[in-house]
């Protein structure tokens, strides 16, 4: 609503930002220098790597760390969003079927993509526009589902994530099974969930894609925060509701649709990242959509390194690092709400 | 300038939840509307604040029907306190009241703060966890963010207050502080309307009583007028005495 809000931050929430922002670079650095390939960062700085290093490092991790950052960051804030929008904990891009949508879009498109005969260039965003489409209808199921999120009841959309997760997963596997060879093989690389085999051309679409939803996904945080007293109050505080609901369904299916026809399903994210934030500094968005943003983006630079460093010279899915590390929260949380 | 309501009906599904309600809220004066559970208090106040749609009547808040007038505008001319619900995650009390604070910017909230705690008697309140504190304290949180929403520097137009039973989980000493309040705002000449249940604060505080029945309004005017044994014990349904001389209403 207004520009000054963002620079309200409570003392406390700046220092935590300004220590995530550290946490960040830091991650970004060790991302870039640490491999199953040797580099130092001294010979880059003194312009003594040969060509294969180089190629290693501009061509192979630069792009590879600088999406995991983006994906990190898109999972982190579209999970803040719907939180605070639902105003349930528990929801999740992945919980609620919203990667799994994107999933099954993208698979569409990796599977069916051939037979739709496009121009060169609209090939490339075939499969993140199939897979924001995706993640829209889901949301726009759940939408009816709920009777536009008035019933935000934890469980039923839960239950609702669960019937829709279980359903792309029919969808996904009907394709998987008429898929000839090469498209099985794109099909499960892809979604394992991996930063393997990315390249600048792939990603530089999709960045610029996340960064301007991102700066717009910001504006909302007065709006969010004015939710949390209930879509009636809100409503008179002269908050557009519906129009709020609308923005953040097209911007978390712009987000999660791109991050994850990139790159798979990664779960638990989008989940954990937003509460951890909270428990630091607070609920306000203003402080907790930044800081989701540069946690997000760090965990998943951390969690890919350690997907590529753990078993070298081969790699894990990183959607297992992340699960690894989120289920037990999961729980943990589950634990902490029957207490409350 | 004035809120006036002419023939307003209102459903809800398909239950008529008001029928041809037609009252007019002045600025400097505090309208009660009394009545039974479920004749249509909250539905009435709801609808005047926009959160639901009339079937058919006018609304006309300041000389302009309230469908011409935008979301933030209604919100800077009235605020609403509606029957108070649970906030999900941690929010430390002086934050919730902040979220009132529309017209947002930083240098005069402060100052607008200070002046609402003190008035409701919540400086302690400010700094703790909202969602540890009791149910009447969280009642004076969300009164003092209703007040704090025309603490603005938007002066052109009259303005008002609606708040829907506000003072359902007080104690006693906090409910007349409550009422002294809304006196006060409307010796500020805010307009004032309020739901309520207690027929002995309506009678000493209000300037004027609107009583609801099935959605109906069988009853408006002074307390004078229409506080009396007759009146309430019809619309009650209970034999119900009006001792004029200590200004006290009792049940039996």
């Amino acid at each position: 609503m207004n520009k000054s809000y963002f620079f309200n931050l409570k003392s406390k929430q700046k220092i935590i930002i300004l220590v995530l922002i550290f946490t960040f670079l830091f991650s970004l650095i060790t991302g870039f220098w640490n491999g199953s390939y040797d580099l130092e960062i001294i010979k880059f700085f003194k312009n003594e790597l040969d060509n294969i290093q180089q190629f290693v490092l501009k061509k192979i991790r630069f792009p590879r760390v600088i999406l995991a950052a983006f994906v990190g960051s898109s999972l982190a804030l579209s999970g803040a969003c719907l939180q605070g929008l639902f105003r349930n904990p528990l929801a999740d891009p992945g919980l609620i079927g919203v990667s799994s949508g994107a999933a099954l879009g993208a698979a569409f498109s990796i599977v069916l993509g051939s037979e739709i005969i496009v121009g060169g260039y609209l090939k490339t965003f075939l499969l993140p526009l199939s897979a924001i489409l995706g993640s829209v209808v889901v949301i726009v199921l759940l939408s009816i589902i709920t009777n536009g999120f008035k019933n935000s009841n934890i469980t039923y959309i839960i239950l609702a994530g669960i019937a829709i997760n279980s359903l792309a997963g029919v969808g996904i596997g009907f394709l998987t099974y008429i898929s000839d060879d090469a498209e099985l093989r794109g099909l499960s690389f892809w979604s394992m969930g991996s930063f393997e085999g990315i390249s600048w051309n792939l990603i530089i679409p999709s960045i610029i894609m996340i960064l301007i939803t991102t700066l717009w996904t910001l504006t909302f945080a007065r709006k969010l925060d004015i939710i949390q007293l209930g879509e009636n109050d809100a409503h008179r505080l002269g908050v557009n509701i519906r129009k709020l609901k609308i923005n953040i369904i097209i911007s978390s299916s712009i987000i999660v649709g791109v991050s994850t026809s990139l790159v798979g399903m990664i779960g638990f994210v989008g989940l954990v990242v937003p509460h951890l934030v909270r428990l630091l500094g607070g609920s306000n968005h203003n402080y907790l959509l930044i800081a989701s943003i540069l946690f997000g983006s760090s965990l998943m630079i951390i969690a890919d390194l350690i997907s590529r460093t753990i078993i070298q010279p081969a790699q894990l899915p990183v959607g297992l690092i992340t699960s690894a590390i989120g289920a037990p929260f999961f729980l943990w949380l589950i634990y902490n709400m029957k207490r409350k | 300038m004035s809120i006036c309501v002419n023939n307003l009906s209102c459903k809800i599904g398909r239950k008529e939840i008001l029928k041809n309600i037609s009252l007019e809220i002045n600025v400097g004066e505090i309208i009660a509307i009394l009545g039974p559970n479920g004749s249509g208090k909250s539905t009435l106040i709801n609808t005047i604040s926009g959160n639901l749609k009339k079937n058919s009547g006018e609304i006309i808040i300041n000389k302009k029907k309230i469908e011409q007038i935008n979301l933030k505008k209604q919100a800077l001319i009235r605020a609403t306190m509606s029957q108070s619900h649970k906030i999900l995650y941690d929010f430390k009390s002086k934050e919730i009241i902040e979220l009132g604070w529309i017209q947002f910017n930083s240098s005069n909230f402060s100052e607008a703060l200070k002046k609402v705690s003190v008035e409701c008697n919540i400086l302690d309140l400010l700094e703790k966890n909202f969602s540890i504190l009791s149910g009447g304290e969280q009642q004076r949180i969300h009164f003092a963010r209703t007040l704090i929403q025309l603490y603005n520097d938007f002066r052109d137009e009259e303005r008002y207050y609606f708040f829907d039973e506000p003072s359902s989980n007080l104690d006693l000493s906090h409910e007349m502080t409550l009422f002294k309040i809304l006196k006060q705002k409307a010796n500020e000449s805010y307009g004032v309307l309020i739901a309520l249940h207690d027929l002995n604060l309506a009678y000493n505080f209000a300037d004027k009583i609107a009583i609801l029945k099935k959605g109906k309004l069988v009853h408006y005017g002074t307390p004078e007028e229409v506080l009396n044994n007759k009146n309430l014990s019809e619309v009650y349904e209970l034999p119900i005495r009006v001792n004029k001389d200590e200004r006290m209403i009792k049940y039996y």
